[in-house]
C-alpha cells in the first residue's frame, strides 16, 4: 500500500510497523498510545484479525463496511481514515461519497466477518474520541439528512458452536468461569477470538497503571451508558464475584457510581481508561450485531438522572440515525442560554403534549400528570446548562418527564414498578381469537373511539401503557422510546408487543365481526 | 413448517415489518393455513391503527395555555 501520509518518528515500535504496512502510515490514533506498546500490540493483532487480512471478504469491502458504521455513527476520525485508505485501494470518489450520502447503496453482508469489522470501528472511535486525537485526514463530507439508520446485522444470527471445553475458549473460561456467549458465537473464527483474548490481556490484566478493579467498573459504566443488557450483566456477575455488591454493579450501570476524575489522571492512566473503553465499545458492538442472547440474568439499567454523565468516554453512546439530523430545539436552547428566557416558551409549546402523554401513560392519572408536567418543565429550565447535544432536545426532555413520572411512581404507596424484573417470565397469550368487523373504525365516532382508547389503555399496566404511548400514539420511534425510557431496545419490543396484545384483547369485544368464529 | 408459538414469537417483529426475507416468508407460509394466528395479525393491526388514530391523551390548548404560563412565571421568578 502506498504511502499516505508524511513520515513520522515512531520510535520503532513493532505496532507501528504493523499499521504503517496496511495503512501507508501510523494514524495518530495509534501513536497518541505510544506510552502503552502492550495495548498497541494487542490493537495490531485484532486489527491484522478483523480488517487488515482477507478472509471471506477482501480489505476492501471490510474498509467499505468500516466507512458505512464510521459515517452512521457520526465518528469523523474513522470516517476520514477508511475514505482515504478506500480512495488508496483503488475505490472512485464518486462511488464512495455515494455510500455516505445513501448507505443503503452498498450491499453489505452481515455475518461475523462484517459484524466483527463494525466492533472494530467502534472501538477505534472511542479511542480517537478519549484520546482527543484530530482526524488523519480532512473529513470527507457526510450528507446527514440523506444517511438512514446504521446498517442493519439482524439478519445474521450465530450458531453457538463449540464445546465449553475447546481450546479456543480456555482463556474466556479461565477469566470469566464460563464462556460467555459472545465468544462461543465466533467458534469458527479461533484468529479473531485469539486477538480478542491479547486484548482483554493487554487493557485489563496489568494493574500497573490502573487496578483492574478500576478498568471493569468502567465497563461496566460504559455498558451501562450505552443501555446494553448483555455486557452489564456479564460485567456485574464477574465484579459480584470480585466482591461488589449488586446494589454497586446497578449504581455503577445507571452511571450513578463514583465519578472518575478524568483531570487529575496522568498520560498513562488516560491511554489505559480510553482503551478500556474502547474495549467496551468493542464488545458492545459486536454483541449488538450478533445479538447473542445474555448469559446471566438481565439487570434493570436505570439511569435516574439524565443530565448526569460522569465522564467523556462513558457519554459515547452510538448515535441514532435521528442525531444525525439537525435538532429544531437546538436554536431555542441556544437562545434560552443566552439569557432570553421567554424563548423557552417554545420548548413548552412544541413538546408539552408529549411531556404529557409520557406522564399519563407513567402514573395513569391525567391529573398528577399535569401537575408533574410543570416539574419536569422546570427541571429541564434547571438543567439546560447540562445539555450537551448528545440526544435531541425531545428525547432529552421525554427522559426527564420519565424520571419525574417515576420518582412520583416510587413515592406512591403501594409502588407500581417499571423496572425490568420479572418481564422475562410474563407470557402473554391473546385471548380474543374472534375475526374483527373490516372497517372498525366505521363502527365508533372518533369522540368515541378516542374515549375507548384513553379507558382501556389507562387499564394497563404502567410498564406497558407509557412504551404503548410514545409508541403508538405519540409515535417516537422504537430507539427514541428506548432511549427517553432508560431501557433497552429489546425489552421496550417485547414490552410494547404485550401492551398492543392486552390492548387488542381489551378493544375486540367492540370491533368483533358478527358471525365470526374461529375454531381451535 | 412453524407452529403457532413459533409465529407467536415472531409476531412483533412481524408487526413492524422487522423480519428478514426468509423469516417472513416461513411466517405467511403459516398464516395463509392458520385462522387463528390470521385474526390475531389481523385484529393486532387494526389495534394499532386505532389507536394511532384516536389522538388520545390529547391536551387542549385551553388547558394548555394557564399551565404553560404557571410554568413561565415560575421560570422568569427563578431567572431573574
Amino acid at each position: 500500500m502506498g504511502d499516505l501520509g508524511k513520515p513520522v518518528e515512531d520510535g520503532g515500535l513493532p505496532a507501528f510497523s504493523v499499521f504503517r504496512e496496511n495503512y501507508g502510515f501510523v494514524p495518530r490514533v495509534f501513536r497518541a498510545q505510544a506510552v502503552l506498546p502492550r495495548l498497541l500490540n494487542a490493537e495490531a493483532a485484532l486489527a491484522n484479525a478483523i480488517l487488515f487480512r482477507k478472509t471471506d471478504l477482501s480489505r476492501t469491502e471490510k474498509e467499505l463496511v468500516a466507512l458505512a458504521e464510521a459515517a452512521a455513527a457520526a465518528d469523523p476520525y474513522g470516517t476520514a481514515l477508511h475514505y482515504q485508505t478506500l480512495r488508496l485501494l483503488g475505490m472512485p470518489a464518486e462511488r464512495l461519497d455515494s455510500l455516505l450520502g445513501n448507505p443503503d447503496s452498498e450491499e453489505l453482508p452481515a455475518n461475523l466477518d462484517t459484524s466483527l469489522v463494525r466492533a472494530w470501528t467502534a472501538f477505534v472511535g472511542t479511542l480517537a474520541v478519549g484520546l482527543n486525537v484530530r482526524p488523519d485526514f480532512p473529513a470527507p463530507k457526510v450528507n446527514r439528512g440523506a444517511l438512514g439508520a446504521p446498517p442493519s446485522c439482524n439478519l445474521y444470527r450465530p450458531k453457538l458452536d463449540g464445546s465449553d471445553d475447546a481450546a479456543e475458549f480456555a482463556f474466556f473460561r479461565e477469566e470469566f468461569g464460563i464462556v460467555p456467549n459472545l465468544f462461543r458465537a465466533q467458534a469458527s473464527w479461533p484468529e479473531a477470538l485469539q486477538a480478542e483474548a491479547q486484548l482483554i490481556s493487554a487493557v485489563l490484566i496489568p494493574e500497573d497503571v490502573l487496578s483492574r478493579l478500576e478498568k471493569e467498573k468502567l465497563i461496566l459504566e460504559v455498558s451501562g451508558a450505552a443501555n446494553n443488557e448483555y455486557a452489564v450483566a456479564l460485567l456485574s456477575s464477574l465484579l459480584e464475584k470480585r466482591g461488589v455488591t449488586a446494589e454497586e454493579c446497578d449504581q455503577i450501570a445507571a452511571g450513578e457510581g463514583p465519578a472518575i476524575d478524568w483531570g487529575g489522571f496522568s498520560e498513562p492512566q488516560k491511554v489505559e481508561a480510553t482503551a478500556t473503553a474502547a474495549l467496551a465499545k468493542f464488545f458492545v458492538q459486536l454483541q449488538i450485531a450478533l445479538g447473542v442472547e445474555p448469559d446471566f440474568e438481565v439487570r434493570l439499567i436505570s439511569r435516574a438522572s439524565p443530565q448526569k454523565n460522569p465522564n467523556l468516554l462513558a457519554e459515547q453512546s452510538r448515535p441514532t440515525a435521528q442525531d444525525l439530523v439537525v435538532d429544531p430545539d437546538i436554536q431555542i436552547v441556544d437562545a434560552v442560554r443566552n439569557g432570553d428566557v421567554d424563548a423557552f416558551e417554545g420548548l413548552i409549546d412544541r413538546h408539552s403534549r408529549r411531556v404529557y402523554r409520557t406522564l399519563v401513560g407513567i402514573l395513569g392519572d391525567p391529573e398528577e400528570a399535569r401537575d408533574a408536567m410543570q416539574d419536569t418543565f422546570l427541571k429541564t429550565f434547571q438543567h439546560l446548562g447540562d445539555f450537551q447535544g448528545r440526544s435531541k432536545v425531545s428525547t432529552w426532555i421525554v427522559s426527564i418527564a420519565t424520571n419525574t413520572g417515576i420518582q412520583r411512581l416510587r413515592d406512591r404507596k403501594p409502588v407500581e414498578s417499571l423496572d425490568e424484573a420479572g418481564d422475562a417470565q410474563e407470557s402473554f397469550r391473546p385471548r380474543q381469537i374472534r375475526a374483527w368487523t373490516d372497517d372498525p373504525e366505521q363502527a365508533y365516532s372518533k369522540t368515541e373511539r378516542q374515549r375507548l382508547v384513553e379507558s382501556s389503555v389507562m387499564r394497563l399496566p404502567a410498564k406497558y401503557r407509557v412504551v404503548l404511548i410514545l409508541r403508538d400514539i405519540e409515535q417516537l420511534s422504537t430507539e427514541e422510546a428506548a432511549a427517553a425510557l432508560g431501557l433497552a431496545v429489546p425489552t421496550l419490543k417485547s414490552r410494547l408487543l404485550r401492551g398492543r396484545l392486552m390492548l387488542r384483547d381489551a378493544l375486540a369485544p367492540h370491533f368483533i365481526a358478527r358471525s365470526s368464529e374461529v375454531s381451535h | 413448517m412453524i407452529s403457532c408459538a413459533d409465529f407467536m414469537a415472531e409476531i412483533g417483529n412481524y408487526l413492524e415489518g422487522d423480519v428478514a426475507e426468509e423469516v417472513r416468508l416461513q411466517l405467511e407460509s403459516h398464516l395463509s393455513h392458520c385462522a387463528i394466528c390470521q385474526v390475531v395479525v389481523d385484529s393486532s393491526r387494526k389495534t394499532i391503527q386505532i389507536v394511532t388514530d384516536s389522538g388520545s391523551f390529547d391536551l387542549p390548548q385551553p388547558v394548555l395555555e394557564p399551565i404553560a404560563q404557571q410554568i413561565m412565571a415560575k421560570i422568569r421568578k427563578e431567572g431573574s
